[in-house]
């Protein structure tokens, strides 16, 4: 003990690193606040000056010296700082962190269920690490959601009072909801023992974890009515303001596309993050065992954010498409206005994802003994998926040189002209989910050897096939109809049929794909609907898109319609084929859990980053689409700080969301361990 | 080439590498040429080219770490050859191509040139307030007054609009080749077909100068017609021009719950 140890070690690299990434943090928030600020400043004076003006007036009416009257103000800043960067800070940190709290009850629920009914412990020990988390991340969201709160009031005075008559009734169901959601989160969390010892208290424990999500689900739908209540004003006398119907104001025109578009994200978001954090955890650990384990939950983690991730492109369709309803001049500000560049960065971040997301399962592959039968595949679809990807973020309208357009000699290259359009976007994000629920499947049989025959199943297996083919063929056959009788003129309905002819092969090939699973040839069943649906849903309908982009414009929404019900209702059968055709398979080697190379596990890192930065990309496109309206096409915004942020300074203020949110998480994590760490020192 | 061991997957990743690259710069150009009928290659825009090739080495990437021992076998090509000499032959090309192509990404990069700067447009430059809410005032006339309107517009099309956007709307009119920006091409369904009619109400009233500063730079040289056609004159000429041009504005939907 010779060597003596100050007690801060000034030549720790860490600690020096640590300084520099605060004084990073420092200069950039001085620099984001002086920039806006400024802005801000000029509106400030330039009120008072108008509230003087009308003061003077009265003064000069009575001559007594009054006392100084009551000034309304409509915006204020936050000591200097523009009040709309403040609430854009705030609401994204405070809707990642519910977006997790939100997302995390869907799976720990399932999850522990699965424990139940499979009697694995290892499932309800994962449950509870994941509420271990929820519930440390829970306070922080209601500390954030607070201080929105109190923001929008103080700097938004004008526009909130109105938003408060709109919806005071909806705000105290809010706060009851609020109460229901504390009170079923820590019974769900601290009653885990207590309920644990008799199945009949699981289930209990169970249904509060439902309720739980009950909850959490109804504030997040009311908080939405707020968000799309601004975009798509409802129930409102658009002159005056009166409220005529405040049923349509709360169920205004976007509030379930954005609720349904929500829900998915989130839950991809959640699966992402936990994802993440066992990767942290992975790569810190010291014994196989601990290894073993965060090598499992970051795969949960990975599958949970991969599955939500599979319809959240179709979710958010749905919702652009709402959304060009509901205003055709904001849908194009949207895709071919000023917003049209940050969906080329949200292709690029969603590209990420799919790829980082295949890259972990390919690399998860070395650790399954069997999985080299199937790894030549892998080349195949990386092919596949960069290909998409440089489809997918090809823009309509390129960035060209004056030379490079003399060259080309018109105003698009071939190669945006046949990528960039919404027939070739379609086209490829159906194969990039085709190919990653592909590369998943693979996956899933890489440990998986002989299988038992269909027939063994018993009828179990046989009904629920036949009833979930029922069910899907049901709703390919009722768009079918619809589309049959659409009333449209005869020169624009010539183009709906062949969109009929394809559903109706995809219905006689589900059929087919279900007598061949029948006659235990189910691999060939899997292949062969594949198939039929990349035919269809890829190929033709890329070529037939443009065919009628040129002749019927009106038709393409139907198509996109038809394009994403054939690629899920394969996506459907596949996976219930699936199940059966591995049930009680024989096991090649096992899985290895723990050995997986830390590649992968930066894969989950870089996901993490990657859909959290989506988040606060994708916050600021739907916020800012109404560009100068507070509500849209009714109150407009007059502050200073209503213009449309240039790119530039949308990425710097997003990078510092993420950056915030990521050491918010990372600390908030970090408490919650603090207690397991004093257990095993103990 | 005795020892069969040695792996070559480093040179496959580049080889694919220099496929795509081949294949975009070089074939790309003619293959449209061929495929859309036109007299002259249609050279690969150098942003898509940046891209498609950071995505191409991405990719190869990926793919070589998808397991250890790829990995490995993809690291290994650095070590000695040993007595394989077409893998020392290898390592040598490598050895001295990489630095050659760095410094030539360095030359081009700084070389002095006289470019003119690239352009980021933005395609539908944000509709002003006072023209979203405006509706064609013939929108719910009867259909004989419609047809007489397309018939007037069509004419005032042919008048007004003929000698840039050509007379079948394809933007081929007998001044066309004067611009650098070509007059835009009607029949194209990415044109006007995708945005509203209130839009193209906008862009012919106040043309090229009526343009936002968000959508500058810009060198569009459609003129600004206010001063020339009556509003009711520019409502029939759009009329008549989606007529002409044989596309259908974007409508409005029913919005319902």
């Amino acid at each position: 003990m010779s060597k003596l140890i100050p007690f801060i070690n000034f030549t720790s690299k860490k600690l020096q690193l640590r300084f520099v990434f605060t004084l990073f943090l420092v200069i950039f928030l001085i620099a984001l606040a002086t920039g806006a600020g400024m802005a801000q400043e000029g509106a400030e004076s330039a009120k008072t000056t108008e509230a003087a003006e009308t003061t003077a007036e009265g003064k000069t009416a009575a001559a007594e010296p009054e006392p100084e009257p009551y000034e309304v103000v409509d915006y204020r800043n936050f000591f200097g700082i523009d009040g709309r960067l403040i609430v854009w800070i705030i609401s994204e940190l405070h809707l990642m962190f519910a977006a997790f709290v939100l997302a995390v009850p869907i799976f720990v629920v399932i999850i522990e269920m699965i424990g139940v009914k499979s009697g694995d412990i290892r499932f309800d020990n994962l449950a509870r690490e994941f509420t271990k988390l929820l519930s440390a991340a829970f306070a922080t969201t209601a500390s954030l959601g607070g201080l929105l709160a109190f923001a929008l009031y103080g700097l938004y005075p004008a526009f909130m009072r109105y938003m408060t008559d709109v919806f005071h009734p909806y705000m105290f169901i809010y706060a009851l909801c609020f109460f229901g959601e504390v009170f079923c989160l820590y019974g769900y969390y601290y009653s885990w023992d207590l309920l644990s010892r008799t199945p009949k208290g699981k289930w209990f424990h169970i249904s509060i974890g439902v309720m739980l999500n009950l909850f959490g689900t109804a504030l997040m739908m009311l908080a939405n009515s707020w968000a799309t209540f601004m975009m798509a004003p409802g129930g409102i006398n658009m002159e005056t303001g009166t409220v005529t119907s405040l049923y349509h104001a709360f169920y205004n025109f976007l509030w379930m596309p954005v609720n349904i578009h929500r829900i998915i994200a989130n839950v991809a978001f959640g699966g992402f993050v936990v994802g993440a954090y066992a990767a942290v955890k992975f790569m810190g650990s010291r014994t196989d065992e601990e290894r073993a384990h965060y090598d499992w939950m970051g795969y949960i983690g990975n599958f949970i954010g991969l599955g939500a991730l599979i319809p959240l492109p179709f979710a958010g369709y749905y919702l652009g498409r709402e959304i060009y309803m509901a205003s055709p001049v904001m849908g194009n500000i949207m895709m071919g206005g000023a917003f049209s560049w940050t969906f080329i960065v949200q292709a690029i971040l969603i590209g990420m994802l799919f790829i980082g997301g295949n890259y972990y399962l390919w690399n998860g592959m070395s650790r399954i003994k069997g999985a080299e039968r199937y790894t030549p595949y892998i080349k195949y679809i990386n092919i596949v998926i960069f290909f998409c990807f440089a489809v997918w973020l090809t823009p309509h309208n390129l960035p060209l040189s004056g030379e490079e357009r003399a060259l080309i000699g018109e105003q698009y290259h071939p190669f945006s002209k046949f990528f960039g359009v919404m027939a070739a976007k379609n086209a490829v994000v159906n194969l990039l989910i085709l190919s990653t629920f592909f590369s998943f499947l693979l996956y899933r049989r890489a440990n998986k050897g002989e299988t038992k025959p269909f027939s063994s199943h018993g009828s179990a297996a046989r009904i629920t096939l036949i009833i979930t083919a029922g069910l899907t063929v049901m709703y390919l056959a009722w768009y079918a109809l619809g589309l049959r009788g659409l009333e449209m003129e005869e020169n624009i309905l010539r183009y709906v049929s062949p969109l009929v002819t394809c559903l109706v092969i995809q219905i006689i090939s589900i059929v087919i794909a279900i007598l061949l699973t029948f006659a235990n040839k189910g691999k060939i069943a899997q292949s062969f609907l594949f198939v039929v649906t990349t035919v269809m849903a890829v190929i033709y309908f890329w070529y037939y898109g443009f065919v009628v982009m040129e002749k019927a414009n009106l038709v393409l929404r139907f198509l996109s319609v038809t394009q994403v019900s054939i690629v899920i209702s394969c996506l459907i059968v596949n996976t219930v084929i699936d199940v059966f055709l591995f049930k009680d398979a024989k096991e090649v080697g096992g899985i290895q859990w723990g050995k997986i190379p830390h590649r992968s596990q930066y894969a989950l890192l870089l996901l993490c980053v990657a859909i959290v930065t989506l988040m606060g990309l994708m916050g600021f496109i739907r916020s800012g689409l109404r560009m100068n309206w507070h509500i849209y096409g009714y109150m407009q915004d007059t502050s200073a700080g209503a213009f449309t942020p240039s790119i530039a300074y949308m990425g710097w203020t997003v990078s510092l969301i993420v950056i915030l949110f990521l050491a918010l998480v990372a600390f908030v994590f970090w408490l919650a361990g603090l207690a397991d760490k004093k257990k095993k020192h103990a | 080439m005795g020892n069969r061991k040695n792996s070559y997957s480093m040179i496959v990743a580049i080889v694919s590498i220099l496929i795509v690259f081949v294949i975009i710069k070089f074939i790309a150009p003619y293959a449209f040429m061929y495929l859309l009928a036109k007299d002259h290659t249609m050279p690969t825009p150098s942003t898509l080219m940046l891209w498609y090739m950071i995505l191409a080495i991405l990719g190869s990437l990926v793919y070589v770490s998808t397991s250890d021992l790829k990995w490995a076998k993809f690291l290994s090509f650095i070590l000695p050859a040993g007595d394989d000499k077409t893998k020392a032959i290898f390592q040598k090309i490598i050895v001295i191509s990489f630095p050659l192509l760095v410094g030539w990404f360095a030359y081009s990069g700084t070389m002095p040139g006289t470019a003119s700067p690239v352009e980021l447009r933005i395609q539908h430059p944000t509709l002003l307030q006072e023209y979203e809410k405006l509706e064609n005032p013939f929108a719910n006339a009867d259909k004989e007054t419609k047809r007489r309107c397309v018939e007037e517009g069509k004419i005032l099309y042919q008048q007004n609009c003929r000698p840039c956007h050509g007379s079948k709307a394809d933007g081929n009119g007998p001044f066309a080749n004067a611009f650098r920006l070509r007059p835009i091409n009607f029949t194209d369904p990415g044109t006007i077909a995708t945005v509203v009619e209130n839009f193209a109400f906008w862009r012919i009233k106040e043309g090229g100068p009526g343009l936002p500063n968000v959508s500058t730079p810009w060198d569009s040289a459609m003129p600004a017609w206010k001063d020339v056609l009556t509003d009711t004159q520019i409502w029939k000429i759009i009329m008549g021009e989606y007529v002409t041009a044989g596309v259908v504005a974007r409508q409005r939907e029913e919005m319902e719950h």
